[in-house]
């Protein structure tokens, strides 16, 4: 651009000096903007995605991870040593008997659709709270509160039935930020909060996305746009680092690669500590395990920091007891119970379990539970306890170690905070009883000095402790990844989130620049549906036209009986399947009430068989239902997932073809010549790769050693046409490289079957050179057996991607229901495979009738095969 | 079935079948070797020695438990030989009798089982796996059963096809006028003279059910931890592509061979019965 401005100048005469100037100001202009471009866009990494963006309705780590601090604000935050600090609150005062709070709340706070926040917002949103039918996560923990009052404008005052001395703490809690009367119900899908940033779009499977709030009553954010983008696999995570496409990853879930970025200067590498104790939870109810001496046995068992750097690669703290070290009021007990297998062997034996004893251990999916599972494992196993190892997934896990206790062991993170009052309740999973506890958890609340609730926290921790409830294996670290140029970063702390209102760019950067482009929300169109419709009376009028009346009714009844047979196989296949939705949404404190009142809002508790009434009816006129978990209706979750399935299945079956049509041709042309010998010998190496590990080989050549593309991901079609179509090409070459070699293969046996026909034979009589001859008649007459493999595979294509859309983290129709199955968004589930169902009789209804366009012969009632 | 060496190639003569049917006993001959030994304890975890690069005490290198990626990819080849066997098994236990029967009977009897068949083939394969083992939980068994029901329809399906041409030659005729009945029909003359295409067809069969448990186990519905799985290798390699490039190589590799040893065995199989079916054909 520079050398144009030059040239510019040396052709312009001294009259066109304005002109010049002119375009040398607009040239400045478009290169500040596009440095500025560069800095205007914060792209997070986060593993989870949260199923609604409400924190009030729903406890789910990754709804606080996105909105806490940047969209929604509590009356009370968290400073960074993890005590109260003023939020929307900007002072209080709390009566001597501790029974009277008053918050001063400060001024001039609005919400992001204007309205204003006051005392009465703020007593509503405290209210809704304890309501009747309310799903807060927190409920339970404003029990102690009597009375909420406005004061005037700006003071609220609680009054409480007890002392609470845990209450400025528990408002500081995700759940109970404020929100106000006229946007609350509409928090799950467009969250309207107090906070520098302002909801401003989510494309489900992918991204949410913020904007900066210009009318923050703090010091405004500095980068305008926030995308949090969801990336489940580790290994998915890497590959969006290292190609840029994210900015940071918070909570980085890969620790084996944190080595390289920190030697990478590209990156800054944090490492700093959570909330979350990772425990070997142990059912205290079941058989030896309720016998303390065989729990401490299993503690001794334990070696914690074989575990931390097998399992975690060296990084997180090992504990003793369920409480975060560092916090205020923490004592270190993990050396009670030293790694000891002699001594284990003799509790065991104490215990009349000098043979050991068989127990499972159930562990649900993310990397850190499965890795230090297998450890566990082991270590338990030289002390002479069998552990055989189960993997579950999250809806599975809820259902069966959560609610139905159903289990001897697991392994998962407690991540929220101040989370030890869960050894106060009976009916939690672990089953961990003991009237002494109860009463330390009674005496901490009506602690009233600072020094008198240390002193409670410490005895809490070692009883805990000394009754061996868990193994306790270690406190998991907050590992986070950003650019090196990204500061001003404030991640983790108590309620575990990201706030990026403080964070900016230090320096310009012409790289990013190019993928700056600013995807806005994807907006639902109807072509999707009017191409469908379309394309569908087409193919109902040529049937007509080719195949008679008779065929089409029969097959159109065949379409019918199918897909009618087959939604109650679905349906039927998920009421069998365990979990339930409303337990996976609430998360791991949730009250039972809360979940009830959830399961009736989904209208989960009327019997299977109305369930499936509603279902069908509700198809019949078009409505696929609305997802449990997104709150969104079904069909818009489809049309968004089959922007990514359709483009990948059509891309992936032209590559097929424009593989399969030459290799084909030319092997048949020199059919038993070398050339043949070798394509036929690459062909079945072709179809013996399997697609997944053909996926891991081009994401190793091309996306980490090259670095020509990006190793997964989608940005979306609204970033680019060609952006998008270079994110489908590795899924579409794995994808397409297998089913070529078939198609291929089908093409050179039909040809070469069709050799020694009359008709080659008179073909080449009348002067046909070989080639031309297979060109000309071989080669049309081969076309149907390649038809019928090319239908069956865009329906391979399209549903099978699953395992491909796993590799490339594409957010397509096959994770859709992956990641449904495992949420247990049943609806979801059922819609999909059903539409899926659909697409693969149409398609064989479609072939049969390009029989009919390729050999004429087949037409009116006429039937191939 | 006795067969005379008239004028087709000997089966032990092409290089398509030696190939495959090497490859194919070398993975059988592993999976049972593994059995009862492997250079190391395939589950036995050492930390320190984690993510080794290949060499002469760790032929292949070891995992991020510092497991020996050669003993689990050998003992990964029992995994996918005994599911893969018992889908096939699955898989020609039902379908075959089906086949068999819908042949036999026409009518009713061969529409009911061929839309059943429809019902079953319009599920993709992969999304009736995955239902199942939604359903049922994840694991190996369960892994069995998925591929093993979609097995069903196909044998059916191949059975039922070749069966009814069989229906239409003479020497069935000849066992009609002697009043025998459809099943002994079915099982003592049909049925002997399917067992070239059956065989084809489970080898074909085998190496789908060889990927689908590799693919199942990789988006983790397949084997459960400690029993070894290719697949599990792979998804577990595939976070350390950088760190250790040859975890994501061997396993796949050893994919890759197994399923072209089985590939190719059935084309061997296919071109040494060919001559005899373009024979019978010509007849």
């Amino acid at each position: 651009m520079l050398k144009a401005a030059i040239a510019l100048k040396s052709e312009r005469r001294k009259s066109q000096e304005f002109l010049r100037s002119f375009l040398l100001i607009l040239l400045f202009a478009a290169v500040s903007a596009s440095s500025a471009l560069a800095r205007e866009r914060l792209v997070l990494g986060l593993q989870m995605e949260p199923p609604i963006l409400d924190p009030t309705a729903a406890a789910a780590a990754p709804i606080n991870e996105v909105v806490y601090g940047n969209v929604f604000e509590g009356l009370v935050r968290f400073g960074r040593d993890g005590s109260p600090e003023p939020a929307l609150a900007e002072s209080w005062e709390i009566s001597p008997d501790g029974l009277t709070y008053l918050f001063h709340l400060r001024e001039g706070v609005r919400f992001h659709d204007g309205s204003r926040f006051d005392a009465e917002t703020a007593r509503f949103a405290l209210q809704r709270v304890s309501a009747t039918g309310s799903t807060n996560p927190q409920k339970v923990e404003l029990a102690a509160i009597q009375a909420i009052d406005a004061v005037d404008e700006l003071t609220l005052r609680l009054r409480l039935q007890r002392r609470s001395s845990s209450l400025l703490q528990t408002l500081g809690g995700g759940a109970l930020v404020m929100v106000a009367p006229a946007s609350a119900a509409g928090n799950a899908l467009h969250p309207v909060g107090t906070g520098p940033y302002r909801y401003s779009g989510w494309r489900r499977g992918d991204a949410v996305e913020l904007e900066r709030n210009r009318d923050y009553w703090g010091s405004p954010a500095r980068v305008p746009r926030v995308v949090f983008k969801f990336i489940g696999e580790a290994a998915a995570a890497y590959a969006a680092l290292m190609a840029g496409d994210i900015d940071a990853f918070p909570n980085y879930p890969a620790p084996e690669n944190l080595a390289q970025f920190k030697a990478d200067p590209r990156f800054s590498v944090f490492v700093g500590t959570t909330e979350g104790e990772t425990i070997l939870s142990i059912n205290n109810r079941k058989g030896p395990l309720a016998n303390v001496l065989v729990r401490r046995a299993i503690a001794h068992a334990l070696d914690r920091q074989a575990i931390v750097d097998g399992a975690m690669y060296g990084y997180g703290e090992p504990i003793g007891s369920h409480f975060p070290p560092g916090r205020p009021g923490y004592v270190d007990m993990s050396g009670l119970y030293p790694h000891d297998e002699a001594k284990a062997r003799q509790l065991l034996a104490e215990a009349g379990y000098a043979d050991g004893f068989a127990l499972t251990l159930k562990l649900p999916p993310p990397p850190y539970a499965r890795r230090s599972g297998e450890i566990v494992a082991a270590q338990l196993g030289r002390v002479g306890i069998r552990v055989s190892i189960e993997n579950v997934e999250w809806a599975q896990w809820m259902e069966q170690v959560f609610t139905r206790h159903d289990f001897d062991l697991s392994i998962v993170n407690h991540a929220e905070p101040f989370d030890y009052v869960i050894y106060g309740r009976d009916d939690y999973y672990f089953g961990y009883s003991n009237p002494l506890f109860k009463q330390l958890l009674a005496n901490l609340e009506d602690a009233n000095s600072v020094l008198e609730r240390t002193a409670v926290l410490q005895q809490i921790q070692q009883r805990i402790a000394e009754d061996a409830v868990n193994g306790f294996l270690f406190q998991y670290p907050k590992l986070g990844v950003w650019d090196m140029r990204l500061k001003g970063m404030h991640v983790g702390g108590v309620v575990d989130n990201n706030f990026v209102a403080d964070a900016w760019f230090d320096e310009a950067d012409p790289v990013g620049a190019a993928r700056q482009k600013s995807a806005p929300p994807w907006k639902s169109s109807l072509s999707g549906a009017m191409v469908a419709w379309s394309s569908l009376i087409l193919v109902i009028g040529l049937a007509w036209r080719y195949l008679g009346t008779a065929m089409v009714l029969r097959r159109v009844a065949i379409l019918a009986v199918t897909l009618v047979l087959a939604s109650a196989v679905v349906f039927i296949a998920l009421q069998i399947a365990p979990g339930d939705p409303a337990r996976y949404m609430l998360g791991l404190n949730a009250p039972p009430e809360a979940v009830e009142a959830l399961r009736h809002q989904l209208g989960l508790d009327s019997s299977p068989g109305q369930r499936y009434a509603r279902w069908i009816a509700d198809l019949a006129q078009g409505d696929f239902g609305t997802s449990y978990t997104y709150r969104v209706p079904v069909g818009t979750l489809i049309a968004e997932r089959l922007q990514v399935s359709l483009p990948l299945a059509v891309y992936a079956l032209f590559l097929a073809v424009i593989i399969a049509l030459p290799l084909g041709l030319i092997a048949a042309t020199r059919y038993n010549r070398p050339a043949d010998t070798i394509l036929s010998s690459l062909n079945q190496i072709g179809i013996a790769l399997p697609n997944f590990w053909l996926g891991i080989l081009l994401v190793m050549i091309f996306a980490i050693a090259l670095r020509w593309t990006s190793a997964g991901g989608f940005p979306g079609w609204d970033g680019g046409f060609w952006l998008a179509i270079k994110a489908l090409t590795l899924p579409a070459i794995a994808l397409a490289v297998p089913q070529a070699a078939i198609l291929a293969r089908v093409l050179r046996s039909s040809i070469v079957e069709a050799l020694p026909e009359e008709y080659m034979r008179t073909a080449r009589a009348k002067g046909l050179s070989h080639g031309r001859a297979i060109l000309r008649h071989a080669f049309p007459n081969a076309l149907i057996p390649v038809l019928t493999i090319l239908g069956m595979q865009f329906s391979f294509l399209l549903a099978g991607a699953v395992i491909i859309e796993n590799v490339f983290y594409l957010p397509g129709l096959g994770r859709l229901v992956f990641q449904a199955i495992s949420q247990r968004d049943l609806i979801v589930v059922q819609s999909v495979v059903l539409l899926m169902v659909f697409a693969v009789v149409s398609v064989s209804f479609l072939v049969d009738l390009t029989y009919g366009l390729v050999d004429p012969r087949l037409r009116h009632g006429g039937r191939a095969r | 079935m006795s067969r005379e060496s008239s004028g087709a190639p000997e089966v032990g003569r092409s290089l398509t079948f030696r190939l495959g049917a090497g490859l194919t006993l070398l993975f059988i001959f592993t999976a049972f070797l593994s059995l009862f030994w492997t250079p190391f304890d395939p589950a036995a975890m050492a930390i320190a020695d984690k993510l080794q690069t290949p060499s002469l005490r760790h032929w292949l290198g070891t995992d991020h438990l510092g497991r020996d990626v050669l003993s689990s990819i050998m003992a990964g080849a029992q995994t996918s030989l005994g599911v893969a066997l018992v889908a096939v098994s699955v898989g020609l236990l039902g379908g075959v009798p089906l086949g068999l029967w819908a042949a036999a009977r026409h009518g009713w009897v061969d529409e009911i089982v061929m839309r059943t068949n429809d019902l079953i083939f319009a599920f993709p394969a992969l999304l009736l796996a995955i239902l199942i083992t939604a359903a049922l939980g994840p694991g190996a068994m369960n892994a069995v059963t998925a591929i093993g029901i979609f097995n069903i329809p196909v044998f059916a399906r191949v059975t039922r096809a070749a069966a009814l041409a069989l229906w239409q030659r003479d020497f069935i005729l000849a066992a009609r006028v002697a009043a025998k009945g459809d099943v002994r029909i079915s099982v003592e003359h049909v049925l002997p003279n399917l067992l070239g295409t059956l065989i084809v067809q489970a080898t074909i069969q085998f190496s789908l059910g060889i990927l689908a448990e590799a693919g199942l186990s990789y988006v983790g519905l397949g084997a459960q931890p400690p029993t070894p799985s290719w697949g599990r290798m792979l998804s577990e390699a595939q976070t350390l592509t950088v760190l250790a490039p040859n975890l994501a190589l061997f396993p796949g590799l050893a994919l890759t061979m197994t399923v072209l040893g089985l590939n190719l065995l059935g084309d061997g199989v296919r071109d040494w019965l060919d001559p005899r079916l373009r024979e019978t054909r010509r007849s």
